[in-house]
């Protein structure tokens, strides 16, 4: 199986790596030290430590932990929830459904839903409350946002609780604990797996994913995604947007050095 | 005890209502005369005739479907010979540093992979349009179609192998006759995979599109900051539609091999 | 080299990267048409002498020879040797009749003669009417005789079995091991067989290699093995068996426990340390001053044809005891045997210096 074998398989795959991998993150980090001119300097990252780009940096980063927050505090008790279901590999798959579908047309839903006379207004004069403005503020973009991160969130806490040996549970509770125990001392730190990997796939694309900002928040709300988007489309300053690309980059390296390695299938 | 498992009925049912409302809703408001999303006035099929007779959007559906077919079979041809060099690296580190570097574009956040495209087919002077778009759908299926054959690649018994080289069988043989139906259920989990994420994609297409070249999910986008315009309800109901076929297809494919918590959420 | 000789192993190790050597300076000969039994624990080396004839592995040092050829360097898939794993690595996605023909059609043989060969293949196994039956409908018994048929369809000069029926429940052990022996017979082919377990060895084989750290410890017929095992890692490895320490005052005498026995090991140097051996079937019970030790009765087991008796002498040596009387824990016995069932082992005695001690002596007495 060995020696003679060379390993021809590499030759395709190493050369998408060098291709797609590693030679458009050189050149992100390239562009990133020339500015709008093409000339070669710093004032990039001079200009990202400005008041304007960290303020900006900070509210992203604020925004994408209550999406994450959020997320996590709705996506737990499902996943618990799930796992006591009957067929639950058939309710988990329906749940998985929905983020097959595509996330822009669930951000239009919410441009009906959410609209002026839509339903959710509906409802609102219903209970008394009275019409209100909900499309373009933070509200609808958190809630969104939730929304189409949910199934990511989900899908990893419930592999971990399936994982769960029941047995640990009724030696928790043969050992005395009661059920809060059980959950705070035995179950949540044995799913904690789980719940990194979660919070990390909801995390990241929360720091970055523009079009929801465009369409939900109304350009309210800017994201490092957005700005970067910005940059590269609109204003035409590839080198600013390859900067703030960076400090996205570390920070993707960051969280996942935080939460740890993820496991196989809780992509 | 009774009174909890009606409690988290009820919540169960608000996920599951929160999830599929807005999707229906969508639907619903498909079938509206009224030309609103918010006043159902009365039923009519109209929407969908408009949809079938607008050559421009049937041109951008076929060349999203024709993207989508291309990348995934280049892709997964490129994943298989990727998975198969894992498999066969024998220095741990250079096997770690495969995958590592594999998982890249799965956790980049889309923003980068499109930015970061678009430096790259600008420097190297690819025309943005079909063949950049066509390029970097496969760039980032590949890595998907890699973790849906490995774990198959992996369980596989090496002395399987042995067996069929100690039958006579070339290394080619052993290839074609012994590995690659072995995985099979695994290339086609990773195709479909592949399929998916092509079909799905919005940010990246985004930005490494041209004047001229759309995808469907682009023109959603564009669409859709324009305002709320029934169309885009019509064509939600059948890609949803569309989507339900592919899922339960899936479902069937990778039933028949595994559990089905291989089956990923997607982005 | 004999005419017969279809393997020869010349000086043969073999080590992994720094890794101390898993098998060290081999050499053996197999001879055509005999079962072949490689025993020892597990990381003895056993299954990589199997990997080594079928051309798995290369050797590090050494020569291999296939029928007077040297053979390390050709691939396994050059070679007239067929392999039956010990998970018997059959194709899931290939039915029964495409497992067993998989080596027939690598060969491009035509497609009425495969059908022809499978069958009979099937027949030798006895699985008749079992083609089109997929591998997951088969129980473990029936994958091991698909296995064995893919392996001996393609009419190879020696099979290899590693460990094949160690997955097996016991009786269904017990089973195969008279099919696969009746087999080997029926075909006239080298097996050549590796197992842990020594009663598997000892019923089945023409010759047992005993492997310990990599390397032969003793090699010979499973009665010359289980008889004079030649040393204490052999006779415990082989069979249960009561071994101390004790001296050969001269040829034909023993002492040990204290006590002077006669027997019949001859060739040692005078007042030389020896282990001793008495299988616990030659040691039977009688009373204290009938026996030719004295012993008490530790403890007991039944085991279905025997009792299985654990006793101690006064100087704290245990002494096993096969029997179909049964004892009384706590009581004093004695222990008789005759001077054929003690024998005696040098310490440190190579294989070759065993041969021609037995050789002069058996010269001296014959």
């Amino acid at each position: 199986m060995k020696n003679r074998s060379r390993n021809f398989y590499l030759i395709p795959y190493v050369i998408w790596i060098a291709l797609f991998v590693i030679a458009p993150l050189f050149l992100v980090l390239y562009y990133s030290f020339f500015n709008i001119e093409g000339e070669f300097t710093l004032s990039n990252y001079q200009k990202f430590f400005t008041p304007v780009y960290l303020k900006m940096t900070f509210s992203s980063f604020w925004y994408a932990f209550l999406i994450t927050l959020f997320t996590l505090l709705i996506a737990y008790p499902t996943a618990y929830l799930l796992t006591k279901t009957k067929h639950k590999q058939l309710w988990l798959l329906l749940i998985i459904v929905p983020s097959w579908i595509n996330l822009l047309l669930k951000a239009y839903a919410f441009l009906g839903i959410f609209g002026t006379y839509g339903a959710a207004n509906s409802i609102l004069e219903v209970i008394g409350i009275g019409s209100q403005q909900i499309l373009f503020t933070d509200f609808s973009f958190i809630f969104v946002s939730v929304y189409i991160f949910l199934p990511f969130m989900i899908l990893p806490i419930f592999n971990a609780l399936d994982e769960l040996n029941p047995s640990l549970l009724y030696a928790s509770s043969d050992l005395g604990a009661s059920q809060w125990t059980t959950f705070t001392r035995v179950i949540f730190p044995l799913t904690l797996d789980g719940v990194k990997a979660g919070c990390q796939i909801v995390f990241i694309p929360a720091l970055s994913l523009f079009m929801l900002t465009r369409l939900i928040a109304g350009n309210r709300v800017i994201t490092l995604g957005t700005a970067i988007e910005q940059h590269f489309l609109v204003t035409q300053d590839w080198g600013m947007g390859s900067t703030i690309a960076v400090f996205l980059i570390l920070a993707m390296v960051l969280i996942m050095i935080f939460t740890g390695t993820r496991k196989k299938g809780v992509l | 005890m009774k009174k909890n498992s009606i409690l988290s009925k009820v919540y169960l049912v608000l996920i599951f209502f929160i999830l599929y409302g807005p999707i229906f809703y969508l639907i619903f408001y498909s079938f509206n005369s009224g030309g609103t999303m918010y006043q159902f006035e009365g039923f009519t099929l109209n929407w969908y005739r408009e949809l079938f007779q607008d050559t421009r959007l049937l041109t951008i559906v076929l060349n999203t479907v024709i993207i989508a077919l291309l990348s995934a079979t280049v892709s997964t041809i490129l994943g298989v010979a990727g998975a198969l060099a894992i498999l066969y690296a024998r220095k741990r580190r250079v096997k770690n540093t495969l995958l590592s570097l594999n998982n890249v574009l799965i956790v980049s956040p889309d923003v980068i992979i499109g930015a970061s495209f678009l430096i790259l087919f600008t420097m190297i002077g690819i025309k943005l349009g079909f063949i950049s778009v066509l390029l970097a759908h496969i760039a980032f299926s590949v890595p998907i179609v890699v973790l849906m054959v490995l774990p198959k690649l992996e369980e596989m018994s090496e002395s399987m192998i042995y067996a069929a080289l100690d039958l006579g069988a070339s290394r080619f043989d052993v290839l074609t006759k012994v590995i690659l139906p072995y995985i099979t259920p695994g290339i086609f989990a990773g195709f479909f995979m592949a399929l998916t994420y092509s079909l799905d994609d919005f940010a990246v297409t985004f930005f490494v599109t041209g004047n001229g070249f759309t995808t469907l999910s682009v023109e959603i986008y564009s669409l859709a900051r324009r305002g709320v315009s029934l169309n885009i309800n019509a064509l939600s109901a059948l890609l949803f539609v569309f989507t339900m076929l592919l899922v339960v297809g899936y479902y069937f494919i990778t039933k028949k091999s595994e559990k089905p918590r291989g089956m990923g959420v997607r982005q | 080299m004999g005419e017969n000789t279809i393997i020869r192993f010349e000086h043969v190790t073999k080590q992994y990267d720094d890794d101390s050597p898993v098998l060290q300076d081999v050499s053996f000969e197999i001879e055509k048409g005999k079962f072949y039994t490689l025993l020892g624990p597990s990381g003895c080396g056993k299954t990589t002498v199997l990997k080594l004839i079928a051309g798995f592995i290369e050797p590090t040092k050494g020569n291999i020879y296939f029928n007077g050829k040297v053979i390390n360097n050709l691939p396994a898939n050059k070679r007239q040797v067929n392999t039956v794993f010990q998970d018997y690595a059959l194709f899931p996605h290939l039915n029964v009749f495409e497992n067993i023909a998989f080596g027939l059609r690598i060969k491009k043989i035509k497609n009425d003669e495969i059908t022809r060969k499978v069958k009979e293949a099937l027949k030798f196994v006895n699985l008749e009417g079992y083609e089109n039956r997929e591998i997951k409908e088969m129980s473990g018994g029936q994958r091991q005789r698909v296995a064995i048929a893919r392996a001996i369809v393609n009419e190879p000069e020696v099979i290899l079995l590693d460990e094949p029926l160690s997955a097996l429940d016991l009786k269904l052990r017990t089973e195969m091991q008279y099919e696969l022996r009746e087999l080997q017979r029926n075909l006239g082919i080298t097996f050549i067989f590796v197992t842990h377990d020594q009663e598997e060895a000892l019923a089945m084989s023409d010759e047992i290699f005993v492997l310990n750290g990599g390397k032969i410890e003793q090699s010979g017929t499973p009665t010359d093995i289980y008889d004079e095992p030649i040393n204490r890692f052999v006779a415990d490895f082989i069979g249960e068996s009561n071994i101390v320490s004790g001296t050969m005052l001269e040829d034909y005498v023993v002492k040990f426990t204290g006590k002077t026995f006669d027997c019949v090991d001859a060739g040692f140097n005078k007042s030389e340390d020896v282990d001793v051996v008495i299988r616990p079937e030659d040691l039977e019970i009688t009373l204290p001053e009938k026996g030719k030790l004295q012993v008490k009765v530790d403890s007991q087991l039944f085991r279905g044809v025997h009792y299985e008796i654990s006793c101690y002498d006064s100087e704290g040596n245990e002494w096993l005891v096969h029997s179909t009387k049964k004892a009384i824990v706590g009581e004093e016995i004695g222990l008789f045997f005759e001077p054929e069932a003690i024998h005696v082992m040098r310490h440190g005695e190579t294989e070759e210096e065993f041969d021609k001690r037995l050789e002069a002596y058996e010269e001296v007495n014959g």
